[in-house]
């Protein structure tokens, strides 16, 4: 984009108006976005450019007329899905009216024990134009290679009797999130999608980081953080990796008409106590304070994570059975499971 | 409820909930299994060789001291023949550092240790009170941990002794991995986590080792103690009734490492393992750091090459027992890599940096820093010695591309360095031209 970038240096050489946008210098600024001051419609741009140019990949002249690739895209109804969903949908919006057609085709995926399916169709209301899908997170129990490692435990292999099974909140919640991802990575591959975009903002990925870091999972983060070919033989994408959670709330909210209403508060509970504090609502307090006061050092951690090189585990031939994560002196002789599995499953 | 039953001796009543694993145990078999625990880590790594002379860096603070009763203990249970020292350095901090000295004399006597005092003072002629006076409040953590890593080294030589032992715990080396993680280095992460770590001229004198000489360029370190938790060290020194010193450095800690230490509090709380699950990660994350080599231990320079210019500079800072590596004032030093972050990212976005490639730029980003942080810390006297630096630090930077850095000796004082003269050098010219200066600038002041 040279235009832009002319346009930014001649703004800097001239002298900036504060009152109004940083960017445009022509509206009222409505948000200030680490440190500058923008209006509405430059803060929109800004999300979207940062989402669209994760996705490159898909652009329309990347794609065969009719034959569109299509990809998974799970939605938890948090704030960063949802976002995701918002500029995707605008992007694919845009692509046909240029072009005629779009780059891709999405798949919305939700996964939920819920009845109800109120919230859902809101959002399906408002972005009509892809399949969507409804799963329960029990299904998994269908999926023989996860429940054998269960049942080899003697442990329970129906979901509700697992979950109960594990001591720590901790551990079920660690659990729960790994058979969600082995679930979405099932439907994927038995859909036909071609890809899985993740919605995790910097955010989410710095949390994670810490967390996984925190559970003995340290190795597995260069699959966690990057784009490219999972373990599980899919292509991950994280197309929200560089927008703070932060700000994907203030896009949802100065949207028009908002959408953040829809945002299903994840109930992050202030750690009354510690005893059903988990890992993970530790970490996501934590980075509420980090992303409040020092947004960049979030952003750094995700990238000194996506630092470490995946390819020098390449070799591994034995693979974790549950999270998939190479087993390269992960795991005692003989285990099927990796160490982090091991701690979580006591 | 009926009192419980210790259950490793099934005999004892359990006074001792392990925090390490909430095993509910009496003290007797605490003590035994902490001994075990750390005897197992040595022996599996191989840390000693029979007969090897150690220096123990003792500061009379309760890490060190347990890690001289046990290594003590140790030594004459398993017959190791180690030859023990004790290795304390006087950084010459009135009310801090005279007080613990004075536990360390009674260690030496209780435990029949030689001891070895080596003084900032008498090494460089300037003691920490004397630095502070010079330079103020502030800042002054980058000397101490500057003077202090060469000091060890240099009273180990003295000592005519190649491996230093410090008493990092478990809870140090994961606030050191979280801490790594959050200001983004990744090779100090990848050093911290070694149990072991030398330069190569270490590696090479072993292959001689018959001479006695040992050079300061050439100590080996190491934390036999890396998988001991704190508290775990604190039960054991006060079940063993071992007098210690019990206060922090007037200095607080840095704030990166304060925040990583309240995240590892809260860790533990929620899941005692964590802290080693924390450790192993730190462990398993080193081995996937770019142009790293496990087998050189981390910290070897060769494998340090590929590392940016930034890390080269910290590389002599100290490991240190006061925690502060970095002279910012405490709160300030996140606020200062956001704002550094802030700025790298606005230069990018307005593609101000759109002709240099990606490493080379990281070069540049790394020196840019290097240079602020020596003008920060040698003051109003730095002028002459940016130049320097500034040449010195050039050249590599314009004609390879992959930023690597080589080890090699300072050219005044010997000490390994990446740089043509050592940070402490540095940082003492400045110390030593500002005596001078300020004379005349306050003569000069009035008119």
């Amino acid at each position: 984009m040279p235009a832009r970038r002319a346009d930014s240096r001649a703004a800097l050489s001239r002298t900036l108006d504060a009152n109004l946008c940083k960017r445009c210098q022509g509206n009222p600024p409505d948000i200030t976005v680490r440190g500058e001051l923008l209006c509405k419609e430059c803060f929109f741009r800004y999300v979207s450019t940062k989402v669209v140019k994760r996705m490159e990949s898909f652009r329309v002249r990347n794609s065969q007329p009719g034959a569109e690739r299509t990809l998974l895209l799970p939605i938890s109804l948090g704030s960063c899905s949802l976002s995701l969903l918002h500029c995707l949908n605008s992007q694919l919006v845009r692509q046909n009216e240029r072009t005629g057609r779009p780059g891709f085709k999405l798949h919305v995926l939700h996964v939920s024990d819920t009845e109800s399916t109120a919230h859902l169709d809101k959002v399906k209301a408002l972005f009509p134009d892809h399949v969507y899908s409804v799963i329960p997170l029990s299904d998994v129990s269908q999926l023989h290679y996860v429940t054998s490692i269960f049942s080899d435990q003697d442990r329970p292999t129906d979901l509700s009797g697992l979950l109960e099974s594990l001591k720590s909140a901790t551990s079920r919640t660690d659990i729960s999130q790994i058979l969600l991802r082995k679930l979405i990575v099932h439907f994927a591959q038995s859909h036909g999608c071609e890809a899985i975009l993740w919605g995790d903002s910097t955010t989410r990925l710095a949390e994670r980081t810490l967390a996984e870091t925190a559970k003995g999972r340290g190795s597995s983060l260069p699959w966690i953080m990057t784009d490219g070919r999972s373990f599980q033989g899919i292509t991950f994408y994280y197309p929200m990796r560089d927008l703070l959670t932060k700000e994907t709330l203030s896009y949802l909210s100065l949207l028009q008409p908002p959408l953040i209403d829809l945002v299903v508060k994840d109930e992050v509970k202030p750690a009354v106590s510690t005893k059903n504090a988990t890992i993970d609502d530790l970490m996501r307090q934590y980075f509420r304070g980090i992303e409040r006061d020092f947004p960049s050092i979030v952003a750094n951690v995700v990238r000194t994570a996506s630092k470490l090189d995946s390819s020098l585990l390449d070799h591994a031939e034995a693979h974790c059975e549950l999270c998939d994560m190479p087993l390269d002196g992960q795991s005692p002789e003989n285990s099927r499971i990796c160490y982090g599995c091991i701690r979580t499953l006591p | 409820m009926a009192p419980h039953v210790c259950e490793i001796c099934q005999t004892a009543r359990a006074q001792i909930l392990r925090p390490k694993n909430h095993a509910r145990i009496c003290a007797p078999c605490f003590i035994s299994t902490f001994e075990a625990e750390v005897a197992e880590t040595i022996m599996s790594t191989e840390l000693f060789q029979p007969g090897e002379k150690v220096a123990i860096g003792a500061s009379g603070g309760k890490d060190s001291t347990v890690l001289a009763s046990v290594l003590k203990t140790l030594n004459d249970r398993h017959d190791w023949k180690l030859d023990l020292v004790l290795l304390s350095i006087d950084e010459g901090i009135t009310g801090y550092r005279d007080h613990s000295l004075e536990a360390v004399k009674r260690h030496s006597a209780a435990y029949d240790l030689p001891l070895k005092i080596v003084s900032y003072q008498e090494l460089y002629g300037w003691s920490m009170d004397q630095v502070v006076a010079q330079i103020g409040k502030k800042g002054n953590c980058t000397y101490c941990g500057v003077f202090r890593r060469q000091a060890l080294d240099r009273g180990a030589a003295m000592l005519g002794v190649g491996h230093v032992v410090t008493g990092h715990n478990a809870d140090d080396v994961a606030e050191t991995v979280l801490m790594n993680l959050l200001r983004g280095d990744l090779p100090r992460l990848s050093r911290a986590t070694n149990i072991l770590t030398h330069t190569p001229s270490a590696a090479k004198a072993t292959a001689d080792s018959c001479s006695q000489e040992v050079s300061f360029t050439d100590v080996k370190r190491s934390k036999p103690l890396m998988y001991a938790y704190e508290k775990e060290i604190v039960l054991y020194a006060h079940h063993k009734k071992l007098d210690y010193f019990s206060t922090e450095c007037i200095y607080s800690p840095e704030a990166f490492r304060g925040s990583a230490r309240t995240l590892i509090k809260n860790l533990e709380r929620i899941r005692p393992e964590s802290i080693l699950d924390v450790v192993r990660s730190g462990i398993d994350m080193a081995k996937l750091v770019p142009g790293g080599d496990i087998n050189c231990q981390g910290s070897c320079s060769s494998n340090k090459k590929q590392t940016v210019a930034a890390n080269a500079d910290n590389e002599e800072e100290a490991e240190g027992g006061c925690g502060s590596s970095n002279g910012k004032e405490s709160g300030g030093e996140m606020a200062q890599m956001e704002l550094k972050l802030q700025q790298d990212e606005l230069a990018e976005t307005s593609g101000m940096e759109t002709e240099i490639k990606l490493p080379a730029k990281v070069t540049q980003a790394a020196n840019k820093s290097d240079l602020s942080q020596n003008t920060a810390s040698t003051g109003m006297s730095s002028i002459p010695i940016r130049t320097k630096q500034t040449k010195s630090l050039g050249k590599p930077e314009r004609n390879v591309a992959p930023p690597k850095q080589k080890l090699g000796q300072c050219e005044r004082c010997g000490y390994l360095s990446s740089q043509a003269i050592c940070k402490a050098c540095v940082l003492l010219e400045g110390l030593n031209k500002a005596r001078p200066r300020t004379g005349i600038e306050v003569g000069g002041n009035p008119g």
